[in-house]
């Protein structure tokens, strides 16, 4: 029967037009913010995996690795292969990479990182090495005999207490004696430091492939080719479709090398994201029920005489289930420009995580599941309270 | 018009019930000005309540205007009170959110008026109260015996069977309670409206067409009343 909404929304608005202002505002301040709780954490966890995942697409892996295969330890004719998979529609660039442990002695200070040969000049068509170099310049493919050095390798010559070892604090010009795998021992100069924020890269040391060729023997060495392709999210679809253009070496997503470290990153902070959720949740429930709750039995003498003169308590519980869902509506609006305000401050002051800035991310499923979980609570809100308070006896209720 | 038959209204149990209402038939014809007058706590309130349907008697039975209310499911007894009852309160009982007009547009409303009738009607009530002039204004913007005015307004909207109220003069001083006493009588002889009213007040007997006294829950002759005119 729309006549009994009619009424129903007549009350409801009269209610709230001329009720008190203050609490209402507070009311609807406290729901923003229960709204705001229920979005902030989350988008901001999901900026920090959007990121872990970026800096590992960006530094460690692209968006497909190629390995040798299966029993063979180096991928056979590197560069022509490169070529091939250029060609492979969806392809931004490939590169090809041998990364090995080797020692590295600067100023009778030694330690063994992991020493990854490039192609300069493929490698920045793919990998984001070349945009952090804090210190000096990045490798030209004509170079020989330079090296990069990862901001945690190089140390800090004020630092007394090493947390990994370091080399003590190496600058830009100086030399560096590097010992490979099979004994050759060659010096290098540094030419540039770079900084990722990710302490696994920071402690790599970066050469050309060219010196790694003299240095094994070798002229086309390459344990890895770095796929970059168009659009990332489709990297199975993408490792078939190499498959099918004939790459016969084993083929791995980011995400499958990225498994073990990064997946347990990620997977606590989707358990994180879960219990914050749900406390967050648990808390709009509460707050929100308190707040109508209260509102309902402070007109508990009101809805007595309501139903005294004959008004019918459907049409009482509906005025206030509409009261809740119109503050709900306010408190919503409020929190999502609340929400904007925050994420405004944060893209002009970004929360800096190692690894670089961290931008929230809004996500749409997570946004309108918690609209629509507020506006559950508050039609709840609205009907428990009212649904109580008009099924006690009309007597003690006037009575208050 | 009301016929209550050994109507009782017992509070609390074993060794501390109270009979508020003792076993008490009364009669009341239409177009009736009636009084029900006693000490504080002889059960005059527990009276109109059990009339007015806000309560529900321990034993006896209740017909008002044909209907035996005491058989009623709540909801019944809703429409019954919205459609054939007008009941005022000694404090009004505004809705203090809404104005005067939206106070008395809100029964009628309810009862299925629609919306251009209701206002009509509800100015049309106001002017018979004597409140053409107050038309928005809030509970809180007016003076207790103009909220009465709006009260009794209120409870005429959807003309009751029978109106009830008690100590509606309570909360106002003699000027007031005089207007409201003459706009209830008038009512009662204009319109025949059958009214039952609560009062202590022995100076109201004179409007009264007569008095129901109680005590302890009980009726027993008007001592207030001249001799030969006693009710049963
Ligand atoms: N809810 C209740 N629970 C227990 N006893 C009650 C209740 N309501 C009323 N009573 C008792 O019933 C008796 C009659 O009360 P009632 O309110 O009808 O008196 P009254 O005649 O209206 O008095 P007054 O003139 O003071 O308003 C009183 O003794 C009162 O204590
Ligand atoms: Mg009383």
């Amino acid at each position: 029967m729309l006549e009994e909404e009619k009424v129903a929304l007549f009350l409801a608005s009269r209610i709230i037009a001329r009720g008190n202002k203050g609490t209402l505002f507070l009311t609807i301040m406290i729901i923003a913010m229960v709204f705001v709780n229920l979005i902030f954490l989350p988008s901001i966890i999901a900026g920090v995996v959007v990121l872990f995942n970026q800096q590992t697409i960006d530094y460690s892996y692209a968006n497909l690795v190629v390995e040798p295969r299966e029993g063979s330890l180096l991928i056979s004719n590197p560069t022509s292969l490169v070529g091939k998979i250029n060609r492979i529609p969806g392809v931004v660039a490939s590169t090809p990479r041998y990364s090995s442990g080797a020692t590295i002695v600067h100023k009778g200070k030694s330690t063994t990182p992991l020493v990854i040969a490039i192609d300069p000049e493929r490698e920045s068509q793919v990998m984001k090495v070349h945009k952090s170099i804090i210190s000096g310049d990045y490798l030209s493919d004509s170079d020989t005999g330079q090296i990069l050095i990862g901001v945690t390798l190089a140390g800090d010559r004020e630092q007394k207490v090493e947390r990994t070892p370091t080399l003590g604090g190496v600058d830009v010009g100086k030399t560096v004696e590097v010992t490979f795998r099979n004994g050759v021992t060659k010096q290098f100069r540094v030419k540039g430091i770079l900084k990722t924020g990710t302490s696994l890269i920071d402690n790599n040391a970066y050469i050309s492939r060219r010196d790694l060729a003299s240095v094994l023997g070798d002229e086309d060495p390459a344990n890895q080719i770095l796929v970059r392709t168009t659009t990332t999210g489709d990297e199975n679809a993408m490792r078939l479709l190499l498959m099918q253009y004939g790459v016969q070496e084993q083929i791995w997503t980011w995400q499958d090398k990225s498994l073990d470290f990064l997946k347990s990153i990620v997977g606590s902070f989707d358990i994180i994201n879960l219990i914050s959720t749900v406390v967050s949740l648990i808390i709009a429930v509460v707050v929100i029920f308190i707040v109508i709750f209260i509102s309902i039995v402070y007109r508990r003498k009101q809805i007595g005489i309501l139903q005294a003169i004959g008004i019918d308590r459907r049409i009482i519980i509906k005025s206030y289930i509409f009261q809740a869902l119109f503050i709900c509506l306010c408190g919503t609006i409020c929190g999502c420009i609340l929400l904007l305000i925050v994420l405004q401050y944060l893209a002009a002051n970004p929360l800096v995580f190692p690894g670089g800035p961290v931008a929230p991310v809004l996500e749409t499923g997570l946004v309108i599941r918690s609209i629509i979980s507020l506006f559950l609570v508050a039609l709840i809100a609205g009907y428990i309270p009212s649904w109580l308070t008009t099924r006690e006896e009309i007597l003690a209720a006037i009575r208050g | 018009m009301i016929r209550a038959s050994n109507l009782s209204k017992i509070y609390g149990r074993g060794s501390v019930e109270v009979r508020a209402l003792d076993g008490i038939n009364v009669e009341i014809q239409k177009g009736e000005f009636v009084g029900v007058m006693g000490a504080s706590g002889s059960g005059k309130s527990t009276l109109l309540h059990l009339l007015g349907l806000l309560d529900r008697p321990t034993a006896g039975t209740l017909i008002i205007a044909d209907t035996d209310v005491t058989r009623l499911p709540e909801r019944e007894r809703t429409l019954f009170r919205l459609n054939r009852l007008g009941y005022v309160f000694q404090d009004y009982a505004l809705v203090p959110e809404l104005t005067a007009e939206e106070n008395i547009y809100l029964p009628s409303r309810v009862r299925g008026m629609k919306a251009q009738e209701c206002t009509r009607t509800c100015r049309d009530i106001l002017s018979l109260v004597g409140l053409k002039d107050r038309v928005n204004f809030l509970p809180g913007e007016m003076s207790g015996g103009e909220q009465q005015r709006v009260a009794i307004a209120r409870a005429l909207v959807n003309s009751p069977a029978i109106l009830l109220a008690d100590e509606p003069c309570a909360n106002l001083d003699s000027r007031n309670s005089v207007l409201i006493l003459d706009l209830i009588r008038q009512l009662n002889r204009d319109l025949r409206q059958t009214v039952v009213m609560v009062s202590h007040e022995n100076w109201h007997r004179k409007y009264f067409d007569r008095v129901i006294y109680l005590i302890d829950g009980k009726i027993v002759p008007d001592p207030g009343a001249e001799p030969g005119t006693a009710a049963p």
